[in-house]
């Protein structure tokens, strides 16, 4: 099963876990299933339908914005990434 | 008989040595000029990297002044500038010119923004990032992109950080990367998750060496990817971005609609990173005069001040003034309680 690679902020919503299993066969049915087995999720990364602008997701380590966006396909063994804005110095 | 002079070269001889940089490298280097943008813990070791390694001139802007907590993790200032209230930009630059006086230091004590930040950065060829906070950095974004200027990001927070090279027409720009910044309360602060300095010193270091291949003319080694660490958990990735350039609508690189430069978005008033307070800031069309503004506030109770600030505490905030109209609010997030405060006890 693909795993999702959760960052520092928001792994108070997913019990504290920085990896998590989850199902589909793209990007947005895995943060589907993300955002269902931990609901605290879904609503910081999505405004309704869309993703939030200031989340980025990385298919291994590759943007899906060059990719499918949403659509990418992802494979059982990819890792998905939710990378987070850094704005600290 | 007459001494001969040193060779300026001489002390970067480690330098020159290696074979990607060299002599040519390095001349490259000692007739570059950079402009800092922030002096607090990426820019102190940013500014000890550049100018140990020698470029020409570097201005050092920075709106803040040193406090004890900042010890811990900003590299050029010690016990002594705490007690004597220097500002960020003053200390490091005292300190950088017994570094290596051979470069030219020239500081602003100032709140970048944008009726400012063209006249800060237009003669520069590299405009670095050691600000905290995403307005500023989408500030210098839109300058360094209509400027045609490469400019570094950096962030840091905890135990982790980014890394972004942006060099215009070649990369994609920090909009192309993340559009919007996360508002307030969505992403966590110094002050929430803390920040440890070697994350700090490591971040500033992959920045500085990526200023260093610019200056000296190595194009060709520049990072391509977003860098992203994480020291505890020993992270390292380089997420591919490449790509994104001329992919994403961007508003700035592509449709070249300068919304932060153009006032257009943005505010004068901020919260800082890592503490409970709030910086107004105003402008004057003369400095403040401190003796009087003293004299005035002197009921409140004791009113320190020398030639770079004045400070008071009144209804439990501290206050820190500054003589172009700035004032730092200490306890309280809360940006129109802050200008209340601003108006009550610094006036109009």
């Amino acid at each position: 099963m693909p795993v999702v690679r959760i960052p520092t902020p928001l792994r108070p919503h997913s019990g504290g876990q920085d990896r998590v299993e989850a199902g589909g066969a793209t990007v947005g049915e895995i943060l589907n299933d993300l955002g269902t087995q931990f609901p605290g999720l879904k609503e910081r990364l999505f405004d309704g339908e869309e993703l939030r602008r200031f989340v980025n997701i990385y298919v291994n380590n590759e943007d899906i914005r060059y990719l499918d966006d949403l659509e990418t396909k992802v494979e059982p063994k990819d890792e998905v990434s939710i990378i987070p804005a850094v704005a600290g110095g | 008989m007459n001494a001969e002079k040193p060779d300026p070269l001489d002390r970067y001889s480690r330098q020159t040595r290696f074979p990607q940089l060299g002599v040519d490298g390095q001349r490259n280097l000692m007739r570059s000029r950079v402009t800092l943008c922030g002096c607090g813990a990426l820019g102190t070791v940013l500014a000890n990297h550049l100018v140990r390694a020698g470029v020409g001139h570097i201005r050092i802007v920075d709106r803040d002044f040193i406090e004890v907590h900042n010890l811990q993790r900003q590299i050029l200032f010690d016990e002594d500038d705490v007690a004597e209230n220097l500002p960020k930009a003053e200390a490091a630059a005292r300190k950088l010119r017994k570094i290596n006086s051979a470069v030219e230091i020239e500081t602003v004590v100032t709140d970048i923004d944008h009726t400012n930040i063209l006249g800060l950065v237009e003669d520069a060829d590299l405009i670095m990032d050691g600000t905290d906070n995403f307005e500023t950095r989408y500030l210098i974004n839109d300058v360094a992109i209509k400027l045609n200027k490469p400019w570094v990001y950096g962030g840091v927070i905890g135990s982790e950080g980014q890394t972004m090279t942006i060099v215009p027409g070649k990369t994609p720009c920090l909009r192309c990367l993340i559009e919007t910044a996360p508002p307030p309360g969505m992403t966590p602060t110094c002050e929430t998750a803390g920040v440890l300095g070697p994350a700090v010193a490591v971040i500033a270091s992959f920045e500085a060496i990526e200023a260093i291949k610019i200056l000296s003319g190595k194009w060709d080694a520049i990072n391509a990817d977003l860098i992203m660490v994480d020291l505890w958990d020993w992270t390292f990735r380089q997420l591919k971005i490449a790509n994104l350039l001329g992919k994403v609508d961007c508003p700035c690189c592509r449709h070249r609609n300068f919304e932060w430069l153009d006032g257009a978005l943005g505010s004068h008033t901020t919260t800082l990173c890592g503490r409970n307070a709030v910086q107004v800031a105003v402008r004057l069309s003369e400095p403040l005069n401190f003796p009087q503004m003293a004299q005035r506030l002197a009921p409140l109770g004791e009113i320190r001040h020398n030639a770079f600030m004045l400070r008071f505490n009144a209804e439990g905030h501290e206050f820190t003034v500054f003589p172009d109209g700035r004032a730092i609010i200490k306890g309280t997030n809360d940006i129109a309680k802050a200008r209340t405060l601003y108006a009550q006890f610094v006036g109009s």
